[in-house]
């Protein structure tokens, strides 16, 4: 048997200042080519895991750390700083925050630069990592002009540039769209087949890394454990249809009751004709559809398709060019977005851009007190109780800003949900959420839609759209294409040959 | 798959629609042109426009900074950004120097009187050196300011810095200025959520009250700069990872050396403007006497 590329042994750490381990007893052993995929809940220490991996612990980030971690035979302690840069490439969640240059072409020769290696080693580098990731058409464009899944590329290429042994992708497609992912997804398979580099992937959701992977694993509370089969691995950590049952039955019975109002009942919102844009440009043009109470329409479509456009034109912080709004039969077309803001809670993609106060409670109560007509005290009540539900009740007085990813996108939710507006606008609620978390949202949802309230929301994952929706509205390139119920919707994407936007248990099935 | 391929091709023009990317730096900001002077090598650029700018503080004659400001459209021209380059851009700043003009020439008081107004105790009055000095003083600031626009339309910062790490600027400095340079539309971008977010709360950031700006300055400088932070860290991680800072020195993928006859033309550029120097600074009876002499040669 080879020697194992990477050898751990017994890893346990604590960061400095906390007392509980977030890495315990950790043992894997990774043979060169080999492709692992490692998942968990958020915050289960899959992060810290990669740090260790890539030598930034323990040169620098401190902390306690025992047990060993073998690279190449070598202890990483014995590494100096950045000495593990050839070696182990890490790649991660955010594409923007991880290309430091103007251009494609410097991003990727960045690496091998600080190498210090000759130009012409460099060159032939950078065009070798564009062909692995199948970019080569990328290689004189601009960084700032590319697409998401395109930076996430052009974030691999120049990893792969370093030429490494071991390369880790910390959640490279959350911030994806499902095309994107899939481009993703489809590179890291081409690189399994044709590079000797070990390849490991960090992932909340493997149902679409099942088919590429070696090995499986699963990680909780910072301990390692193995999967031995995808399917068994599913049964127990992978979101199911069975797992929302009580969500799908509560469908059901809103959707009679739907059946047997819309005749009578004015529609919560109704589009007619919307047109809206920046500048000169029109996003979108002639979107005409209606979100009646107790609905939740899911809004699917690639990046730059303009679902985020029509849900700040739906509440007005984009002037619309054309066409017009009504919120229960009245016009709300020429109302301004603080005017709507009681009715329609909108809840942005990127928490940090919506987090203001300084403790979790006064950012949970923050729009309550601007939109709500209760008294602060009866906010403060509704908001502790929505606090406990939401599994945030342990952080009231903490800093919203120290809260992980998942807890601000859970926080910002909530803040919405505690003035109860009757419609709800998500743009991609779910991004961080583990499967546990997703129980808690699909459960606020609920009420929310018992309540007779309304919702339209972003959403990138098939599966979620399947059991919680009961439309769909899909966007491209401005174009409203599908408004269907969710089947239905289905059916046309598979004919339509969007596969990557249908549910993975069920793909080949719409067209029957 | 050719289908998504062709998807994608269309969508990054789509990401950050055109008219907003043209916001992103207002008024000054590097312009894409296959001209003589953006093919010029930064570094002779950068040297002449430091010295331009030595040049418009020492020259003192008007005439001088005319011929001076005729250099500066000659290079606008060769430039090829258009004729409103000049005029569209530096509207502001012709608007600025118009007052610089007026205000140096009604407080010069040098020469003989001209003109004078009272109206009680207000007195207007204009001395014959005050015209003078006050276009001396407008053309000086044109001239700058023009010639530093001028620079930054023609000139690819990439480039710049990337020349400037080759010719021995510790290049930790040289990636601090593109790192700069390329969050500059992401946080663009970040601060339009930003804004967004907070009307979406209900939050209205209208008004200019002492409070309200200040409620609008923490509302919005928090959230850019907690995410910035998070970005910073992020970032850290990505170019350490890949051995950014390992070394002492870097090697470069594309060289941005000077050549031979760049070189050249670099050391010709100091005496080249002490001669300008020269020929502006000349009292206009000296140029004449020198035009006459040479006249009566011809002749």
């Amino acid at each position: 048997m080879t020697m194992p590329l990477v050898a751990i042994n017994n890893l346990s750490f604590t960061y400095n200042g906390t007392v509980s381990p977030v890495l315990r007893n950790i043992n894997l052993q990774v043979y060169p080519g080999q492709f692992l995929t490692i998942t968990g809940p958020s915050g289960c220490g899959k992060s810290t895991l990669a740090l260790c991996l890539a030598g930034f612990i323990p040169h620098a980030y401190p902390g306690k750390m025992t047990g060993s971690i073998h690279i190449q035979g070598k202890d990483t302690r014995d590494y100096p700083a950045g000495g593990l840069s050839g070696i182990v490439g890490l790649v991660q969640q955010d594409p923007e925050a991880q290309l430091c240059t103007l251009t494609v072409k410097d991003e990727i020769a960045f690496g091998p630069e600080n190498l210090c290696l000759p130009p012409k080693v460099i060159r032939k580098r950078v065009l070798s990592a564009l062909e692995a990731v199948g970019a080569k058409d990328l290689l004189a464009r601009k960084v700032h002009t590319l697409s998401g899944g395109e930076k996430q590329r052009i974030a691999i290429a120049s990893v792969l540039a370093m030429n490494p042994s071991l390369l880790i992708l910390d959640e490279p497609t959350a911030n994806l769209d499902p095309s994107c992912t899939r481009e993703v997804l489809l590179t890291l398979g081409e690189l399994k087949g044709r590079q000797k580099t070990a390849i490991i992937v960090l992932e909340h959701r493997i149902d679409r890394l099942a088919g590429i992977t070696d090995r499986l694993f699963y990680m909780d509370k910072g301990r390692l454990f193995t999967a031995r089969g995808p399917d068994k691995f599913k049964k127990k950590y992978v979101p199911s249809k069975r797992r929302h049952g009580p969500m799908s039955a509560g469908v059901q019975v809103a959707n009679k009751t739907n059946a047997s109002n819309n005749n009578k009942v004015l529609p919560l919102l109704t589009v007619e004709n919307l047109r809206a844009g920046y500048a000169a440009r029109d996003v979108f043009s002639d979107l005409s559809f209606s979100i009646y109470s107790g609905e939740t329409l899911a809004l699917m479509g690639d990046n730059g398709s303009g679902k985020t456009t029509l849900l700040l034109a739906l509440l007005g912080l984009l002037h619309n060019t054309g066409g017009s709004i009504y919120f229960r039969g009245e016009n709300i077309t020429k109302m301004k977005a603080s005017q709507r803001a009681r009715e329609m809670g909108l809840v942005f993609q990127n928490p940090n851009h919506q987090i203001f106060a300084p403790t979790v409670t006064e950012e949970a109560m923050l729009p309550s007190l601007y939109l709500s007509p209760e008294t602060p005290g009866q906010i403060k009540g509704k908001v502790k109780k929505l606090l406990g539900e939401f599994e945030l009740l342990k952080y009231e007085n903490l800093n919203p800003f120290t809260l992980s990813l998942g807890e601000k996108k859970r926080l910002t939710l909530l803040s919405v949900l505690a003035y109860a507006p009757s419609l709800l606008l998500l743009d991609e609620p779910l991004v961080g959420q583990d499967s546990r978390r997703l129980g808690i949202f699909f459960a606020a949802l609920q009420k929310h839609r018992h309540r007779g309230g309304g919702a339209l929301m972003i959403c990138h994952e098939p599966e979620v759209v399947h059991s919680c929706c009961q439309r769909v509205l899909f966007l491209e390139q401005g174009k409203l294409l599908i408004n269907a119920p969710v089947k239905e919707a289905f059916c046309q994407l598979e004919k339509m040959g969007r596969g990557e936007y249908l549910p993975l248990q069920a793909e080949g099935k719409w067209g029957e | 798959m050719g289908g998504v391929n062709l998807h994608l091709k269309g969508k990054y023009k789509t990401l950050l629609p055109k008219a907003k990317q043209k916001d992103i730096y207002p008024g000054l900001t590097y312009v894409d042109n296959p001209s003589r002077i953006h093919s010029l090598h930064p570094l002779i650029k950068l040297a002449l426009l430091f010295c331009f700018g030595i040049m418009v503080f020492a020259v003192s004659t008007v005439m001088g900074q005319v011929l001076l400001f005729c250099l500066l459209l000659t290079a606008c021209l060769l430039a090829q950004l258009g004729s409103s380059f000049f005029l569209r851009r530096l509207r502001f700043i012709f608007i600025f120097c118009f007052f610089i003009f007026l205000v140096q020439a009604l407080t010069v008081k040098e020469g003989f009187l001209i003109w004078r107004f009272s109206l009680g105790y207000f007195h207007l009055s204009l001395w014959s050196k005050g015209p003078w000095e006050g276009l001396r003083m407008a053309m000086r600031f044109i001239n700058i300011i023009g010639s530093s626009f001028l620079f930054v339309a023609t000139t690819d910062p990439n480039r710049l810095a990337y020349a400037l790490m080759q010719v021995g600027l510790p290049y930790r400095h040289g990636f601090a200025l593109i790192t700069a340079l390329r969050f500059i539309p992401v946080f663009h971008l970040e601060l339009e959520q930003v804004k967004n977010a907070q009307a979406a709360k209900g939050i209205e950031l209208e008004g200019l009250s002492p409070k309200q700006l200040l409620r609008a300055l923490k509302y919005i400088l928090l959230p850019l700069v907690v995410s910035s932070l998070s970005r910073v860290d992020n970032l850290t991680l990505s170019m350490e990872g890949r051995a950014f800072g390992l070394h002492p020195q870097r090697t470069y993928m594309h060289s941005q050396v000077l050549s031979e006859k760049e070189k050249i033309v670099l050391f010709m550029i100091p005496p080249a403007f002490l001669l300008l120097y020269f020929i502006c600074n000349c009292p206009a009876a000296l140029l004449n006497t020198i035009l006459n002499i040479a006249k009566s040669l011809w002749h």
